[in-house]
């Protein structure tokens, strides 16, 4: 997704164009070799649930029965729309998140077109609008940068290249099948693009007025880090005070040999802090065991775990193995829609040990690993390898974490350059140094 | 992570591999099983000339891409030390002496294996288990004859004294072990484990399977021995825990 090109100019015009023909093509009947393909479709998906479910009765239902009942629709399929709504229907009888039917348009709008290159902010969907969130994500404070070249905090973006980006939030928004992870995941694909392209967007700043931007694509930061098959990432970590807070960040749970020591010294750094902030806003997740073994820095209880992992074959307890050195005083953790994964079970697990509080918006609620497979008919297929139940008993698939203090990002507090959710945990910190 | 265990110890007698089975009818009883492993695998007298063995191989996770490198150091009655360098994951230490099993890595720190996983820990490291399995296990018994990957296999179950019990699989033609399957003790819970062994290559008078794959929970890893060195001059404190277990220790010790 990463290394596609982008598609300036008329992929817009392109769409446009290829809609109706989609639209036409989801009426049309199927030709017999297309009705295969359908039904093949429904086997693939029927099968990967039966053999890679990680309960033997998926979704505590009689899995052969289901074939036997949507077998003849599939069967009976006159079009696309028909056959895909067939297997929709079975997905949904497991009443379970992450399975789902990805037509191809979709896929595609959430694929994006990507490259790796970053303009130096950062952005979220507040209420519908793509605002700046962060504007150092390049390593280089866009605030600060000259007249005619800042870009600040609080504004929002409305265009990128050619993507009309409120257009494409509207769309991907109606679609229920896409979380809002996906929904921002697929807008910062829109924001990049390769290194060293120019690219420009146009902003609406605090008073309304478009602003337009040129804007050189910088390389991403942080170290490429490379972990088996998973193309190499970029990873960074920083750490610094607050005054007398510890904030520790990093962008994803990777890079294992250069985190898991640089959070351990942040630790020893921060053995006399009155508190410590751990910043998983924008984190998708990573190493599932980095969760294990950064709470084991954070905690000096044994036999404690963040949760169970429920696969077919086993059934894995995230234990936490208490470091010698390990910080005991006031946590916080802060999170929002995109914090995924990794991070739902590093923060759900923390706050039901109570050992953390929990600022910022609910979590995306896409804890499970899960796969997505292309079907013979074309269509993208998404599901779920496992369960995960968070030590407090909840499943954080489809639910998320969600905070005990609920703090949103506005566009008005950005526009002050206020990051109020940082600034909610560093006060309840300083509230628990008064506490006799 | 599990390491290499049981890794089957076999002298290099190419007749014996290709010997007829002993048992035509009914299945033999597991001591003569187990004894005929180590018999085809060069005998009683071939192991007990090893006193020290530093293997040295490769690990793989298919799956994920992951490979690391291997070394694991054995010496009577049960110390072992073993360092996997893990590309992506970083060093991995584990270790069994004087009684204590522990392990370390950069991921979860240093720990100290409690109850079962200590015991099965030792049980593994225990020098020349193919002849002392008398010593290991109270119970052995022939549960049957099995089919693994198409070869006719007696399968023996050999309950320790205290944990679950393992299935061990010998081929009926060969005498050699082709396959466990066992409940693995570990801190993430109880995992089924199941090892499949090939390439049966000699060391020091004794055949290793140089190539095991193993799957343990969803986890697909596969080993691939390089060598074996026997009769190296070990020192004695490469069996002695890193500082910070160490520490661990006295602490459980209440010193």
């Amino acid at each position: 997704m990463r290394t596609r090109q982008p598609r300036p100019g008329p992929r817009l015009l392109g769409a446009a164009l290829l809609g109706p023909l989609f639209a036409a093509n989801l009426l049309a009947q199927l030709s017999a070799s297309q009705k295969q393909l359908q039904v093949d479709s429904f086997e693939t998906v029927w099968t990967t649930i039966r053999d890679k479910h990680w309960d033997t009765r998926p979704g505590g239902l009689d899995w052969q029965a289901i074939h036997d009942e949507y077998r003849p629709q599939i069967e009976k399929a006159q079009t696309v729309d028909q056959a895909r709504g067939v297997m929709r229907a079975m997905l949904a009888r497991l009443n379970q998140t992450h399975f789902a039917i990805l037509a191809p348009g979709v896929a595609e709008d959430i694929a994006g077109d990507g490259g790796e290159g970053t303009p130096g902010f950062d952005i979220r969907v507040l209420d519908g609008h793509v605002i700046v969130t962060d504007v150092k994500v390049g390593g280089i404070d866009l605030a600060a940068a000259g007249p005619g070249s800042e870009v600040r905090l609080g504004w929002e973006v409305i265009s990128a290249g050619s993507w009309d980006l409120p257009v494409l939030v509207e769309k991907l928004r109606a679609d229920p099948a896409i979380h809002e992870y996906a929904v921002v995941r697929a807008i910062l694909s829109r924001i990049a693009g390769p290194v060293g392209y120019t690219k420009h967007y146009v902003f609406l700043d605090g008073a309304g007025a478009r602003v337009p931007r040129d804007v050189r694509l910088q390389a991403p930061r942080g170290e490429l880090a490379g972990f088996g098959n998973l193309p190499p990432q970029h990873v960074w970590f920083e750490f610094r005070k607050i005054g007398g807070v510890g904030y520790i960040r990093f962008n994803e749970f990777l890079d294992l040999p250069r985190l898991m020591p640089a959070f351990g010294k942040a630790i020893e750094d921060c053995a006399k802090c009155d508190g410590l902030i751990v910043d998983l806003r924008g984190n998708p997740g990573g190493i599932g065991g980095m969760a294990m073994g950064m709470a084991g820095w954070l905690t000096d209880r044994s036999d404690q775990r963040l949760g169970t992992m429920y696969m077919r074959s086993a059934t894995l307890k995230f234990f936490l193995n208490p470091r010698a050195d390990a910080y005991t005083g006031p946590l916080a953790i802060l999170v929002d829609g995109t914090s995924a994964s990794t991070s739902e079970i590093f923060a759900g697990g923390l706050q039901d040990l109570h050992r953390a509080r929990i600022f910022g918006t609910r979590t995306a609620g896409a804890a499970l690993p899960s796969l997505i497979a292309r079907l013979p008919n074309g269509d993208g297929f998404q599901y779920a390898v496992a369960n995960y139940i968070s030590e407090g008993g909840r499943p954080l698939e489809g639910n998320g974490v969600t905070p005990d203090v609920e703090v949103r990002l506005t566009r008005e507090s950005l526009l002050a350059g206020h990051d109020a959710v940082a600034a909610s945990a560093v006060e309840w910190i300083r509230q628990q140094g008064k506490k006799p | 992570m599990r390491q290499i265990t049981r890794i089957g110890r076999v002298v290099a007698l190419g007749g014996a591999l290709g010997g007829a089975p002993v048992w035509a009818q009914a299945p033999p009883d597991a001591a003569a099983i187990l004894d005929r492993y180590v018999e085809v695998t060069g005998g009683r007298a071939a192991y007990e000339k090893h006193q020290t063995e530093v293997l040295t191989g490769v690990v793989e996770f298919p799956a994920q891409g992951l490979k690391g490198k291997l070394v694991r150091y054995s010496a009577p009655p049960d110390k072992e030390y073993s360092i996997l360098d893990l590309e992506g994951i970083g060093l991995i230490e584990s270790g069994v002496n004087a009684g204590a099993a522990w392990e370390k890595s950069v991921l979860l720190g240093p720990r100290v294996k409690p109850g079962e996983e200590r015991d099965q820990a030792i049980r593994e490291a225990h020098f020349n288990q193919p002849i002392e399995w008398r010593k290991l296990y109270q119970k052995a018994a022939t549960a049957g004859l099995q089919t693994v990957d198409g070869e006719e296999c007696y399968e023996v179950v050999l309950t320790p004294p205290a944990g679950k019990p393992e299935h061990q699989f010998y081929s009926r033609k060969t005498g050699l072990l082709v396959r466990t399957t066992m409940v693995a003790a570990s801190q993430m819970g109880d995992i089924e484990v199941e090892v499949d062994f090939a390439d049966y290559k000699g060391f020091g008078g004794v055949l290793f399977p140089t190539r095991s794959k193993q799957r343990a929970g969803s986890q697909e890893l596969n080993i691939t021995v390089e060598q074996v060195r026997v009769n190296d001059a070990i020192p004695p404190e490469r069996f002695e825990p890193p500082t910070d277990v160490a520490a661990m220790l006295r602490n459980a010790a209440g010193k």
